[in-house]
């Protein structure tokens, strides 16, 4: 009797099973903003890879006649910088550094902000409490400040920028961790897996991660675009990359002298900054609606 | 009382509602609340919102620390005497809500899978019985096992939760509101499915219901909580047809019937429980019983015999002069 009222309440709602994944690609390709997003974020991260392939000159390579060439000059799609190098090919170099300087401080701030928040939501009670304060301490001051006071104290250097700019996403990230934790730890389903005997580590593996590194990680790379404003700030005050290197901010920096001369050409280092930091911007934003599973 | 094969014996709860030291507040969720379940029996709990019902639950099975008292599996003293892993495999739990008491990232088979595997069993295996017991409770392992919470209604997923409580092949299962927020058609085919699973595994259940007819339907036995407290404990039939607190006679005067003989007129209680952080002095219910008298306001009532298993708090059972 009851074997075949199921039978008919089953029918009613058969269809394909479907795993998450799949869906998220598909509503995400459905998304055109976000696909180009990804095509353009894609592109320069290809650049960046094959700079040395792709750029048609030396970086390195100045010639003092051909200082601050205008865009357009025979040989200098771009023009050349102060120095006489080719701007197209300091830009596809630059593209190296400023992504790495970009990237790399929020992956390690991701994987430690994560563990910190994930672990201090999930204990919850005064751990919880003691930890976000003192993060809180951290947070409290303005993130570029906070980067150039570490990076000052440090030196200059890629890895000392490296580290500052790391030190600066901690907090904000795991502050999003807590608070996403906190949300899941309070659910039924955790409360279920505790009453099933599992282990607080085994719970946090096995139901709470996928729960929680999905929106911490759309966060995550929307700073990315901040940590590439902060680095190449850190570069204009000289502290991050130090030149002859090609990046972003530093190139900026050097070329702020000749915003009355060839202000196109010094507006250009600018431009590069604001479509990656744009395209990753859209891109996680395209991934938050994707992921969002009641779709 | 040691042929009991879950007990608890003056469970305490208070949760904190704010303020420090002497002006510290405290929500009495669960006081002193002490009863005993026989093995293969169905111990239905009543009471209105707010009375401590799921708090029970959860102290019950050790998903919230208690204040004060302790939880006793088989006679032995959850926790210490039976250590809270094993405990945990012999009491288990199935939510109000279905769908925040399953993973959404978690295919079905392997939300029922899980619990074996904390136990030691390997996935595969898991998986292999996961799948027998989504069969068992009505649901086609090859069509439902791969898919998550949201792609299933609500009956199915409850029907998962019942089968992931099964896997760990319990004793006692704890049913905290767990048809009460189904459809009435799809509530009955579970309230079956759970009857057949008593009888086919032995299971003795705690029913949690706000549901004064399912109580009646599947209980052996049925607890009335008012306030943190419970007022009176008794077999189904006695405490349906001769309540020992007016407490109880309200609520099953509030019962909706279709006999148009034994409608309601008036609403037997008034107004809403009173707040939990201040109780009123004396008996809890006090304040709102059309019978109180004499020592109601001043002195808490103790649990009385009133007839086979059956005990009642309250004065009118025990003070002579209240007969006259």
């Amino acid at each position: 009797m009851a074997v075949a009222q199921t039978d008919i309440e089953t029918l009613a709602t058969a269809d394909k099973p479907q795993g998450y994944w799949s869906g998220v690609g598909r509503r995400f390709l459905k998304d055109k903003v976000a696909v180009a997003a990804g095509c353009v974020a894609g592109g320069l991260i290809l650049m960046a890879i094959f700079a040395p392939w792709v750029a048609p000159q030396d970086p390195f390579d100045g010639t003092m006649i051909r200082r601050l060439s205008p865009i357009g000059t025979e040989g200098y799609p771009l023009g050349a910088d102060e120095l006489g190098r080719d701007m197209l090919s300091r830009l596809i170099h630059g593209a190296r550094l400023s992504l790495f300087m970009g990237v790399t401080p929020v992956l390690i701030a991701f994987v430690i902000g994560s563990a910190i928040g994930i672990a201090a939501g999930y204990a919850g009670g005064w751990v919880n409490s003691v930890t976000m304060r003192v993060l809180d301490v951290f947070y409290a001051f303005p993130s570029v400040l906070l980067a150039i006071a570490i990076s000052g104290a440090l030196g200059a250097g890629i890895l000392n920028g490296l580290l500052s700019l790391t030190v600066v996403f901690i907090p904000p990230i795991a502050r999003v961790a807590e608070s996403v934790t906190t949300a899941v730890r309070k659910l039924e389903y955790i409360e279920a897996a505790r009453a099933s005997g599992a282990s607080a580590f085994t719970i946090v593996r096995a139901h709470v991660l996928g729960n929680v590194l999905g929106p911490i990680f759309v966060y995550a790379t929307s700073l990315i675009s901040v940590s590439m404003i902060l680095a190449a700030g850190l570069s204009f005050l000289g502290l991050g990359v130090s030149p002859p290197n090609p990046e972003w901010g530093l190139m900026l920096n050097t070329l702020r002298n000749a915003i009355y001369v060839q202000p196109w050409l010094a507006a250009l280092p600018g431009v590069m900054i604001f479509l990656t930091s744009i395209s990753f911007n859209m891109l996680s934003d395209g991934l938050r609606s994707a992921m969002d599973i009641k779709q | 009382m040691s042929d009991a094969i879950l007990s608890a014996h003056n469970l305490v709860k208070h949760f904190n509602a704010g303020g420090w030291g002497a002006a510290r507040k405290v929500v009495r969720a669960v006081d002193d609340v002490s009863f005993d379940v026989a093995p293969g029996e169905t111990l239905g709990v009543v009471g209105e919102s707010g009375c401590g019902k799921s708090t029970t639950a959860r102290l019950l099975t050790h998903l919230l620390p208690t204040d004060r008292g302790e939880v006793r599996f088989r006679g032995r003293v959850a926790g210490t005497e039976v250590p809270l892993k094993d405990f945990r495999r012999h009491v288990q739990m199935v939510f109000q809500d279905s769908y925040a008491s399953l993973n959404p990232r978690m295919t079905m088979l392997d939300a029922v899978a899980f619990g074996p595997t904390v136990h030691g069993l390997d996935l595969p295996e898991a998986r292999r019985r996961a799948g027998a017991l989504l069969e068992r409770v009505g649901l086609d392992p090859a069509r439902f096992g791969p898919r998550y919470p949201h792609e299933i209604s609500g009956g199915q997923r409850q029907r998962v939760n019942i089968a992931r409580a099964l896997a760990f092949d319990p004793d006692v299962i704890v049913l905290d509101e767990a048809v009460s927020a189904l459809d009435k058609s799809v509530e009955a085919q579970v309230l079956n499915l759970l009857t057949e699973l008593r009888r086919e595994r032995g299971l003795t259940y705690i029913f949690i219901s706000h549901d004064l007819n399912v109580v009646r339907h599947i209980s052996d036995r049925v607890m009335v909580m008012y306030l943190g407290e419970v007022v009176e404990i008794g077999p189904t039939a006695d405490l349906y047809t001769a309540p020992r607190h007016p407490y109880t006679e309200a609520l099953l005067a509030a019962m909706p019937s279709l006999d148009p003989d034994r409608r309601t007129m008036e609403a037997p209680l008034q107004g809403d429980p009173p707040n939990p952080i201040d109780p009123p002095p004396g008996c809890r219910f006090h304040t709102r019983c059309a019978r109180a008298f004499g020592p109601c306001p001043g002195t808490a009532p103790v649990p009385a015999l009133v007839g086979r298993r059956h005990l009642a708090s309250c004065h009118l059972n025990t003070v002579k002069e209240a007969a006259e």
